[in-house]
């Protein structure tokens, strides 16, 4: 497997957040993570990424342990729910972070840039600062961002929560064409029912601390504790006043 | 309506009243002394002072001084506390360490420059201890780190006085600007801990903290107390200098200290419009 995550378990003072929690994902595959908040998404993706410790677990990627090895090493991206991208630099500044630190020629760093903002449909945006910036076009260059670096997986943690349905819409089908376009093994953490069956070509529900993945989307739907069900019924009903 | 408006012009008629009408006599009393035409022994129109001030050196050194003190102070006072919060961010906003910085800020400045003079003078703690540890022979082998031309001195107090504050200063700003989150998601770009410090959070915790910078630099330039008791005798910062052009016996030298006044007030003037708006454009193309 890809990225391999077994038992893993973490508590934050008296809480249990991760219970145990194993699954495994094959490369270039995008999984959605559905979770109401509280639930522990967070956590899981922050330990994945190095930016906390497990109480006891493994995170395997590639089948090497990745426990000790520190975020700024493992190649793996941790998107937060918001763009957060650096208030000191503009947009151009903000993809090419990644590659400057790679000690990048200038040129190569210009054309990759310039590439990826040109796959974002940014052009013209280069040189604004983030302030200036719409809310889709801020998180457009968040995912520029963390994907021209090519991480060996990215992950996502409810990135459109702060969008409109509309400007949802259109990054959700940029995303999936980017990530599709780059094969990065994606991890898509959000709590909207609709979005997850949207986004992953995988599905998962994250319930007290728990990770259960299904084999196919049928039987996620098929499980009531996904609330599909409860959906389905809703829209019936209205349907047949 | 019209008593809104009758409301928010005397506001601001009271606000000029207290804050610009006296400034504004100041400078104008000021400049009238320094051309001989206000005063004990005005003479009438003369530029004869200003002349004197601007070719005799003896201002441009002290200004220089005065730029010098005030550029080091404030740049050591930031290297030190920058370094404190990029080691331990979490350690300033609470517990123990968080209010025991507030303690040097409390302590007059006078206190503090006779603190420095009793630790870095010839006959201080330090020399003594130097001269225990068989660092020195003598007073006469120590250092003059207090009333010489380079403020050392008076550096080290502003330093004592600065660095708590720029701590406190930076550590809110940590929090305010999320700028643990952002070294985060430096980290898993890529980032190593000197790289996501150099590349993202001291950029921005100057910009952010830049206006508070200058003005703190406008303040160390025209502190008294610390240069009276720190400073040498010659080049002397511009506000003891003009105190002393002030009190002179010759009245001739009265204007001068008017005119240096003025310059002055100028300058820094000058410098704190340009460099705040120029930040302030920055920022706003950013907000």
């Amino acid at each position: 497997m890809f990225l391999q995550v077994s038992n893993l378990s973490k508590t934050f003072g008296k809480e249990q957040v991760l219970r145990n929690l194993s699954f495994a994902l094959d490369a270039h595959r995008m999984m959605s993570v559905l979770g109401r908040s509280g639930s522990g998404k967070t956590t899981l993706l922050k330990i994945i990424a190095g930016l906390e410790s497990p109480d006891n677990g493994r995170v395997e990627l590639e089948g090497k342990a990745m426990n000790e090895t520190p975020a700024h090493l493992r190649n793996i991206v941790y998107l937060y729910q918001e763009p957060l991208l650096f208030p000191h630099l503009n947009a151009f500044e903000n993809i090419a972070f990644g590659l400057r630190l790679r000690k990048w020629t200038e040129a190569d760093i210009r054309q990759k840039t310039e590439t990826m903002l040109d796959h974002l449909e940014l052009n013209g945006q280069a040189k604004k600062m983030p302030a200036q910036l719409s809310g889709g076009q801020r998180q457009r260059v968040a995912f520029g961002r963390a994907l021209i670096v090519e991480p060996k997986v990215l992950l996502l943690d409810e990135p459109f929560g702060a969008l409109d349905t509309e400007t949802r819409t259109a990054m959700q089908q940029l995303l999936k064409r980017m990530v599709a376009g780059s094969q990065i093994t994606t991890i898509f953490v959000t709590h909207d029912l609709k979005e997850a069956l949207l986004m992953g070509d995988e599905i998962a529900l994250m319930q007290d601390g728990l990770l259960k993945k299904y084999e196919t989307k049928a039987d996620f739907v098929q499980d009531a504790r996904t609330g599909v069900q409860e959906e389905i019924g809703f829209w019936t009903n209205i349907q047949s006043r | 309506m019209a008593g809104i408006y009758k409301g928010k012009y005397a506001s601001l008629g009271l606000f000029l009243a207290l804050t610009a009408l006296p400034i504004a006599l100041g400078i104008g009393y000021a400049l009238l002394r320094s051309m001989g035409l206000a005063g004990l022994g005005a003479e009438g129109f003369t530029l004869r002072h200003w002349e004197a001030v601007l070719s005799g050196g003896e201002f441009w050194r002290s200004l220089g001084l005065s730029f010098r003190v005030a550029g080091c102070s404030i740049g050591l006072a930031g290297v030190l506390a920058l370094a404190a919060v990029l080691k331990a961010p979490e350690r300033w906003q609470r517990g123990g360490l968080s209010w025991l910085m507030y303690l040097p800020l409390t302590l007059p400045a006078m206190v503090v420059a006779f603190v420095v003079f009793q630790m870095l003078s010839g006959a201080g703690l330090v020399s003594r201890l130097a001269y225990k540890l068989g660092l020195t022979s003598g007073i006469q082998d120590f250092p003059n780190w207090v009333n010489d031309s380079w403020g050392i001195g008076i550096i080290a107090a502003h330093v004592f006085m600065a660095t708590p504050f720029f701590i406190i200063l930076f550590a809110q700003l940590y929090q305010s600007e999320r700028l643990g989150e952002y070294a985060q998601l430096a980290a898993t770009l890529g980032a190593t801990a000197r790289q996501s410090a150099r590349r993202v959070i001291v950029p921005v915790l100057l910009r952010q903290s830049f206006p508070t910078l200058v003005l703190y630099f406008i303040f160390v330039m025209g502190s008294y107390e610390i240069p009276l008791l720190l400073g040498s005798q010659s080049p002397q910062m511009v506000s003891v200098l003009t105190i002393r052009k002030l009190q002179r016996f010759d009245l001739a030298d009265i204007p001068q200290a008017y005119a240096i006044g003025v310059l002055y007030m100028v300058f820094v003037a000058a410098a704190a419009v340009f460099l705040l708006r120029n930040n302030a454009e920055k920022t706003s193309s950013t907000c």
